[in-house]
């Protein structure tokens, strides 16, 4: 007994042994590794989204556009679906087993990798949008099938039936913004185009967590009463578009039925008043949750009632171009209002020939806008470019340049969409290309009288109109009037840019584009009774068909309120479809009267197909 | 010291720091079980038919336990050793035939939502029968005979308990060696246990890695030939190196053996786990990582009592019973995992303490029997919680949620306390 008295001792170095290996092991994990903390919560804590509603959406006269409606997504927990009756499933909701099995396997993938994403949540989106009747059907027989769940969350409803391309859908949230962007998750809605995409960071609101305990087997165990953890949706702050939709539905019904565009400006603020393509589509197509298929549709349809025309087409602007030609030829100095110019039936130059169509001879500036003399503007060109004070062509061709692109043309303008075009004025680089080094101005002569390699958007000439009307300024053309309460726009919507033509000049062009609606006027018979009326037509070469009908114009001459750009494409002649389209706009404009002293160009303009 | 042996104890009464150490164990088991299975934002609720209720019903049932020893004759305890080995014995074989499958082992009496599981107190009968053994007049840890009936005593239970397919109980009565060693067991054959385990261990190792198993036998040999160079004028230091090197060898083949055809797959999972070999084996890894979640979670001063998630939610299995200290853990942080290892340790201690200054053999065996099965179980439970040790289905003693680890583990430690009281 004796002989192994000392034995004890070690006994008590196991115990101690014990206890400090363990309480290191012990401490290495509780003190030293901070990941466990965070493991545990996001175990624990289920942070369901609360979706805010989208912003309400106004014209600028506080008419209802845009609203929300309460939708559903069905929601599952792939890991609590043991033993569901897919059967009865499929058949409650009007499914192929099929697609069930497919949609099974899409969200057991989704739960996996945010699980692995360490939003240990397990949930993912089964089908989303559901319909009334899938709704329906679903909520009442609930908890026959375990781990689904349907949460709410909001969609678009639209009060009016046009105004399509400026307000935009709303579309399933794409994997690459899901990469980018932490805020959405799979399945999410988010605006794909018009103001709904380019405005969304407001307009989607702020989103608000409920976080609820949720155990093993993610049932919930109670909501979370820390407010650390919860957050109510804010919705998004209401939304006001510069937009006159009484306008916008009156330019679209007179523009039915044809293919091209209007936009109009108010020239004081840069606010769009209207912004119309035809062919559109009625934006109550894109909701709900046929709007995935509908999409694919419109897609695919050859009218191309998705492209939004008004800041992705580009047109040659023809001979409303010569306004921009004659301010430019006066600041150069090479312009006075009493410079004449002949016209023998066109502008002859060798071999060279820009015809013109008859009127008298010569005429005086005023009138070559009047009367829209493309000899005159041929002549016009070549005093800019081949002026002695610059040493070649290219130089005084340069120049040029330089103060078309102040006018905002050649490079997109910044309207508050997604996607705009900047239309094209070709560089001396691409004049080299096109007609060897050693061109002369004969062989660009085109470009005097708006054609050749010259293209603006629909939305660029509406601005050069307002341009003239502001005599030398423009804001960037905006959608955008106020957000919320602040009435917030972004700061470039709010600043002037300047062209580089001083205002002076642009009194002697409005007195010749006051003009053209005048007996001998090239649109004369379309314009406003008691209003000044200051415009220009124009007609587009179109190599694929029938020239397209071009009209800019801007009213009252004094105080300018709306200026406008209508294109009907393959319309021809610019006094036949645009000029009056123009016209009625302004008159409803101004006078919030449709055609009062001449309905049959109102009936006439509604109801003509031009294809 | 001879004086202390013939020394009258004048102050008869249960060592009060033991008693003292074992009511805050329990106390803290019944809180933390209290906590594990109850809702978040509850408000205080208790109810008799659940954990905590039936928990407090056992702990009720420990107290008369307690009383019944406190007030017994301590002579019956000496007298009846054989005899409550006998009843233990029948009552585990008895369960294989009538006792009701729990989670695949066979080890249960049902009795109403109630059952009892007769392997725990074989663990204080074989505590007692050892005892009494090696407390008999004459009988000594030394020669083959008496060492053959120590080893049956032991390993009978343990073989019935394991046809009952309850692993880890039947391991639980590897603590008696530990028991032996105090009383004369030599100190190599604990080491040659280790010098197995190693090489079981290394055999697995090399043989999930996909090495060869040529550079296990490698080192085996070159360490025997190293002994052997510097011992080489002592032919039997010779002849014994190569005696343990050729079995060392040898069993490493048997271990490759016993690893391919005896053990099941769910233990290979869980010894590949611990073992780092493997990350995830039909949710094992799943339950070890929650596992050490819970305990991670807690960091230095803990969740807050009834705040921990890991447990209440069921991310981590067993909760209350096996898994009880993942709460203790999560909810008192290493702060609260110091003062219970403090008070777990201390009862240990405290046991050696009390188990030196026993008079008889018979009382000293008892005690070290009683430091060994708690030791035993302390480790293996805490040590498979973090990862240590592979997952085996034990409980912590005086502190995991049921009936009979309380009953058993309190009647062991109270029939020692009850023998030390009447030490002479
Ligand atoms: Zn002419």
């Amino acid at each position: 007994m004796e002989l192994h008295r000392n034995r004890k001792f070690v006994y008590m170095g196991l115990v101690i042994l014990l206890a400090l290996v363990y309480s290191v092991r012990i401490f290495r994990l509780q003190v030293f590794d901070n990941t466990y903390e965070q493991k545990a919560i996001n175990n624990a804590l289920n942070k369901i989204p609360i979706y805010p509603d989208r912003s309400i959406v106004y014209d600028r006269n506080g008419k209802l556009l845009v609203h929300n409606i309460a939708v559903y997504d069905l929601i599952v927990f792939p890991a609590k679906t043991d033993g569901v009756d897919s059967v009865s499933f499929c058949k409650l909701m009007g499914m192929e087993p099929a697609e069930f099995t497919k949609r099974m396997a899409m969200a057991r993938e989704s739960s996996k990798k945010r699980q692995k994403n360490n939003v240990f949540n397990g949930s993912a989106i089964f089908m989303n949008n559901l319909s009334k009747e899938q709704y329906s059907a679903i909520q009442e027989n609930l908890y026959r099938f375990p781990g689904f769940t349907v949460e709410p969350k909001t969609d678009r409803i639209y009060a009016v039936k046009g105004g399509a391309h400026i307000l935009g859908y709303l579309g399933e949230v794409s994997k690459k913004t899901l990469a980018k962007d932490a805020y959405y998750r799979p399945g999410d809605l988010m605006g794909i185009t018009g103001i709904e995409n380019t405005y969304e960071n407001y307009i989607r609101g702020v989103r608000g967590v409920k976080t609820v305990w949720q155990d093993r087997t993610y049932t919930e165990r109670g909501e979370v009463t820390d407010n650390e953890f919860n957050s109510p949706a804010q919705a998004g702050p209401d939304f006001y578009t510069g937009i006159d939709f009484d306008l916008q539905e009156f330019g679209e019904s007179l523009l039915a039925n044809k293919r091209g565009s209007v936009v109009a400006i108010e020239p004081s603020t840069g606010e769009i008043l209207a912004l119309i393509n035809k062919p559109d589509y009625d934006p109550n197509l894109l909701v709900g949750p046929t709007r995935d298929k509908t999409i694919r549709q419109l897609l695919i349809d050859p009218k191309k009632p998705l492209y939004n025309r008004a800041i992705k087409g580009v047109y040659p602007p023809g001979s409303t171009f010569k306004t921009v030609m004659a301010l430019i030829a006066a600041q150069e100095g090479v312009l006075k209002p009493n410079t004449m110019h002949g016209c023998a039936g066109g502008y002859h130059l060798g071999s060279l020939t820009v015809g013109c169509h008859p009127h008298g001879s010569p005429l005086d500036l005023k009138n070559s806008i009047g009367i829209s003399c493309n000899a005159y503007y041929c002549q016009v060109f070549r005093d800019i470019i081949d002026n002695p004070k610059y040493n070649n062509v290219k130089a005084g061709y340069a120049a040029l340049e330089k103060h078309l692109r102040t006018f905002g043309l050649g490079s997109p303008l910044g309207v508050d969409l997604p996607g705009e075009s900047g239309g094209n004025v070709p560089t001396v680089k691409q004049l080299d290309r096109r007609h060897g080094k050693n061109w002369k101005s004969s062989m660009i002569i085109s470009l005097s009288i708006g054609q050749g390699e010259i293209l603006l958007t629909p939305l660029q000439m509406a601005n050069m109109a307002a341009i003239i009307a502001n005599k030398g300024w423009y804001i960037t053309p905006h959608l955008a009037k106020g957000i919320g309460s602040q009435k917030f726009i972004p700061e470039k919507y709010r600043k002037p840019q300047y062209v580089s033509v001083s205002e002076l000049y642009f009194n002697w062009i409005i007195e010749g584009m006051e003009l053209v609606t005048k007996p001998g006027g090239t649109a004369f018979g379309t314009g406003v009774d008691d209003i000044v009326v200051c415009s220009k037509t124009g007609t587009a070469q179109n190599p694929h068909g029938q020239d397209h009908s071009l009209f800019i114009a801007f009213a009252p001459k004094e105080n300018p309120k709306i200026a406008i750009a209508v294109i009907v494409e393959n319309g021809g002649y610019g006094a036949t479809w645009a000029a009056p389209i123009a016209n009625l706009m302004i008159e409803k404009y101004l006078k919030k009267q449709e055609a009062s002293s001449r309905p049959e160009l109102l009936e006439r303009m509604k109801n003509s197909a031009v294809q | 010291m001879s004086n202390r042996y013939s020394s009258i104890n004048d102050n008869p009464q249960l060592d009060v720091l033991s008693v003292w150490l074992y009511a805050l164990l329990v106390l803290v088991g019944l809180l933390s079980i209290y906590s594990a299975t109850s809702e978040v934002n509850q408000t205080f609720q208790f109810s008799f038919s659940g954990p905590a209720g039936r928990q407090l019903i056992w702990i009720g049932g420990a107290v008369i336990i307690i009383l019944t020893i406190a007030f017994a004759n301590v002579a019956v305890i000496d007298y009846f050793a054989y005899g409550f080995y006998g009843v233990a014995i029948l009552l585990n074989i008895l369960v294989l035939f009538l006792g009701k499958e729990v989670s695949g082992a066979k080890s249960w009496f049902g009795i109403g939502s109630f059952g009892i599981q007769p392997s725990e107190f074989a663990k204080v009968a074989t505590a007692l029968a050892v005892a009494k053994y090696l407390g008999t007049y004459g009988v000594k840890f030394k020669g083959g005979k008496n060492v053959l009936y120590t080893l049956g005593i032991v390993i009978l239970p343990m073989l019935i308990i394991l046809l009952q397919n309850d692993t880890g109980s039947a391991l639980v009565f590897l603590s008696f060696f530990l028991v032996l060693y105090r009383e004369g067991l030599p100190g190599w054959i604990l080491l040659a246990a280790l010098w197995i385990g190693g090489i079981a261990i290394t055999w697995i190792v090399l043989s999930a890695k996909e090495i060869s198993l040529l550079w296990l036998h490698g080192v085996i040999w070159s360490l025997g030939a190293t002994v052997i160079w510097f011992s080489r004028k002592n032919r039997q230091i010779i002849i014994v190196t190569l005696l343990i090197a050729g079995i060392s060898s040898l069993f490493s083949a048997g271990v490759g053996f016993a690893w391919k055809k005896v053990l099941k797959d769910y233990q290979r999972d869980r010894i590949e786990l611990v073992l780092g070999l493997k990350q995830d084996v039909k949710g094992m890894g799943y339950n070890l990582e929650q596992s050490k979640i819970a305990i991670g979670a807690g960091k230095f001063v803990g969740r807050g009592y009834l705040k921990g998630t890991q447990t209440k939610m069921g991310f981590v299995p067993e909760q209350h019973t096996d898994f009880i200290f993942c709460t203790i853990a999560e909810e008192w942080g290493f702060m609260g995992v110091t003062v219970f290892f403090l008070l777990y340790t201390g009862l240990l201690w405290r046991l050696i303490i009390l188990a030196e200054r026993q008079s008889t053999v018979f009382g000293r065996v008892l005690g070290y029997s009683v430091l060994c099965i708690l030791f035993f179980h302390f480790s293996i439970n805490i040590g498979m919680t973090i990862g240590m040790v592979p997952v085996i289905g034990i409980p912590l003693p005086f502190v995991s949620f049921g009936g009979s680890s309380l009953w058993a583990f309190t009647l062991l430690l109270f029939t020692f306390l009850k023998v030390d009281e009447k030490r002479r």
